[in-house]
């Protein structure tokens, strides 16, 4: 077991100008359970390629431990992977493809067959044993890929979205057996995935990457809390944060008839770049439905409601700024699940106070509040 | 337009009920029976000569012995099979298909994965690698007898003289007689030369298709080129060897032009087909001829067999991926 550390690590594909990961700084703890998330072509994929030795390493270092692995093939590296498609060796059954790297490493047969057996019993896969890939269910076959991974006991897991083919309640089972199995083992892992939930719900710490460059990496918790720019701010969270740009009239930040009180640090930050615009975020949580003459209260017009059970959601849109920058004036709120307003109605509704997140509107920053 | 036009036309002929169904069956001889001639003609040109061969076979049919021809069992197979000089032709035209065989999937194999990476002027070297493939037989085989393998004035013997000639002693070169020498080794590396393209395009399909990620996950298991060759690429061209070499055996067991043009049956290169012709055209015993043809074709049939079997083997394959 090893901690991981990119630093400054670039890839540049050949006759691509831009880079696809962009000196990317990273350490990753001993036994830590890191996610790299973010939407599809942002660099996550390449990211985990480079430290598995896939794709070169055009500027910058990558270690494992204390290990400069920059330059090393795959196969010295000790690491193992889960591929999106698993990439079973097709031809061989689930207990050859689970022992191939032992046999390749010369083990003898009694030690294959034992750490093979191991493997098979953690992942309950026992009775494929001596079947081929093809005649196993997809969410078998991603058990043999994982096994196959973990009969090497290596220093690093890596995998790419290796539940992207699973439907979607196995897929909620199998996020949690994964993540109850890296604990168990302790290997450090680094698991990519575009799906930020299975992001939120499974890493120790998330990685979010846009464009090649790393926007933030901090645990689930503050990362929806203390999202350092309107980037990530509106990726993490399902149903997404509310963003809408606010002009500063005094002391408040208004938009039509919402209206909200900014603290002086945030009035300071705002004097200092001189902008008279912020961009302010509110998760659908940090809205609350109120009587339409509270200050600060604005009216929505509900378009659908979304009920959870346990939750309700309203859809809707500002009614008194046609047009406005609040995403096409559309907003998410979360009701109370036990009298949702009905379709159609108008609410009123207020952000709560010290719930809201406020960002440059030039640079998109986070600016204190 | 049409749309309404059928759309009447089928509430017409459910009006007449009955009536419509013998309409349509004389509707569907009528777009038949003009495709009957071109149906006889294919059955005729295709099929009767095989008919026609087989009860030739049967029969004693010798254009010197016209007052002997009538029915003769089995005779003109026994023969076939028991003839020395048929014999021979049977054992030559087998170890000349193994070899060519052989040789040219291994040389396509080497070549296959040569041009599997990827260089400058790939596809220029590919095209110019399948050329030979393209040669109309008779052609090469006249080009290897008089270009190449000539004693006198063939490529062979004057690349011998150059060489020697740069060490000045181009008098002493060795000028072998390359189809006196070895007559069924010269037919063989011409048929290699026109056989390896076309193994080398299978086996560059087979390559081709192999799943990236597959070979990407046995690097990191700790696999080397060898042994990702070894138990990776392998086993994943098995089928696409067996297809080349099935499909090449029905040509080359078929073969002619060469054995005609290099060394015409002489030297022991006469193979089964080469002897038919013989039997057929010098002895013209028309019955035994067409026995050894029958003899040539349930050999073709069993290697196509396998050939279909192997080819369907792999469609499965591709679909249960
Ligand atoms: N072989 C390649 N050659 C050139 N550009 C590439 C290559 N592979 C990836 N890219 C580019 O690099 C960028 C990052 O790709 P990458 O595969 O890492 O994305 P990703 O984050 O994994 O996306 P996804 O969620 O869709 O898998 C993309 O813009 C992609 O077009
Ligand atoms: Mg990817």
């Amino acid at each position: 077991m090893a901690s991981v550390t990119f630093s400054k690590a670039t890839r540049i594909y050949p006759s691509v100008p831009r880079p696809a990961v962009d000196a990317l700084d990273l350490e990753i703890e001993d036994g830590e359970f890191l996610v790299l998330v973010g939407p599809s072509g942002c660099g996550k994929s390449t990211s985990l390629r480079m430290l598995a030795g896939l794709e070169e390493v055009d500027e910058g270092s990558i270690l494992i431990g204390d290990r400069d692995v920059t330059n090393l093939k795959p196969k010295d590296r000790d690491i193992a992977m889960v591929f999106q498609n698993y990439a079973l060796y097709p031809h061989m059954t689930v207990g050859d493809n689970m022992g191939f790297a032992l046999k390749i490493a010369g083990n003898s047969k009694e030690e294959i067959g034992k750490r093979v057996a191991e493997a098979a019993r953690i992942l309950d896969l026992e009775q494929f044993l001596d079947r081929k890939p093809k005649a196993l269910s997809g969410g078998q076959r991603q058990r043999v890929a994982m096994g196959r991974a973990i009969v090497r006991s290596p220093q690093v897991f890596l995998m790419d979205e290796p539940l992207s083919n699973l439907d979607a309640k196995l897929r909620v089972q199998t996020r949690t057996e994964i993540a109850a199995l890296q604990r168990r083992l302790g290997v450090t892992t680094v698991y990519v995935t575009h799906d930020q939930v299975e992001a939120m719900t499974m890493g120790d710490r998330v990685a979010v990457l846009k464009d090649g460059i790393l926007q933030q990496v901090d645990t689930p918790l503050r990362l929806y809390q203390q999202p350092v720019n309107v980037f990530v701010a509106a990726f993490i969270g399902s149903p997404g944060m509310n963003i809408g740009h606010f002009e500063l009239d005094g002391e408040e930040a208004a938009l039509g008839r919402a209206r909200l009180r900014l603290s002086r640090a945030t009035l300071d930050a705002l004097r200092e770049e001189g902008a008279d615009r912020l961009v302010l975020g509110f998760r659908p949580e940090a809205l609350e439905q109120v009587g339409a003459d509270e200050p600060g209260a604005f009216p929505v017009q509900v378009s659908v409601i979304e009920e959870l059970g346990s939750d309700a959601f309203l859809y809707g849109a500002l009614t008194d700024i046609p047009g406005s920058s609040v995403d096409g004036s559309h907003i998410i709120a979360r009701v109370d699940p036990s009298r949702p307003p009905a379709k159609g109605d108008v609410v009123h509704l207020r952000v709560r106070p010290g719930m809201q997140h406020i960002f440059s509107e030039s640079t998109g920053r986070r600016l204190p509040d | 337009m049409s749309v309404a036009v059928d759309v009447g036309d089928r509430a017409a002929s459910r009006r007449q009920g009955g009536a419509s169904r013998s309409l349509r069956r004389s509707g569907d001889w009528a777009r038949r029976v003009p495709l009957l001639p071109a149906l006889i003609f294919t059955i005729v040109v295709t099929q009767l000569p095989f008919v026609a061969t087989l009860v030739i076979s049967f029969m004693n049919w010798n254009a010197y012995y016209p007052n002997e021809r009538g029915f003769a069992g089995f005779a003109n197979f026994r023969s076939v099979l028991t003839d020395v000089a048929m014999r021979d032709a049977i054992i030559t035209t087998i170890e000349l298909t193994v070899t060519v065989v052989a040789v040219s999937l291994l040389l396509g194999l080497v070549v296959a994965l040569l041009l599997d990476r990827s260089f400058l002027g790939r596809g220029a070297v590919r095209t110019m690698m399948i050329t030979p493939f393209l040669v109309v037989p008779v052609a090469a085989a006249l080009l290897w007898k008089h270009a190449l393998y000539n004693p006198e004035y063939g490529l062979l013997n004057g690349v011998l003289k150059g060489v020697w000639g740069l060490f000045g002693a181009a008098g002493s070169a060795p000028q072998p007689d390359w189809i006196t020498q070895m007559p069924l080794l010269s037919v063989e590396i011409a048929l290699i030369w026109q056989w390896t393209p076309f193994m080398m395009l299978i086996l560059l399909a087979g390559l081709q298709s192999r799943p990236l990620d597959v070979i990407e996950a046995a690097r990191i298991d700790g696999a080397g080129s060898w042994q990702i060759f070894r138990y990776m690429t392998f086993p994943h061209l098995r089928q696409y060897l067996e297809l080349g070499a099935l499909l090449g055996s029905i040509y080359i067991v078929q073969n002619f032009d060469y054995v005609f043009t290099i060394t015409s049956g002489g030297l022991g290169t006469a193979n089964l087909p080469y002897a038919i012709y013989q039997t057929f055209y010098q002895a013209h015993d028309y019955g035994r001829a067409s026995a050894a043809g029958v003899v040539v074709v349930i050999g073709t049939i069993l290697i196509a067999t396998l050939a279909l079997r192997t080819v369907s083997s792999l469609f499965r394959e591709e679909t249960s991926r």
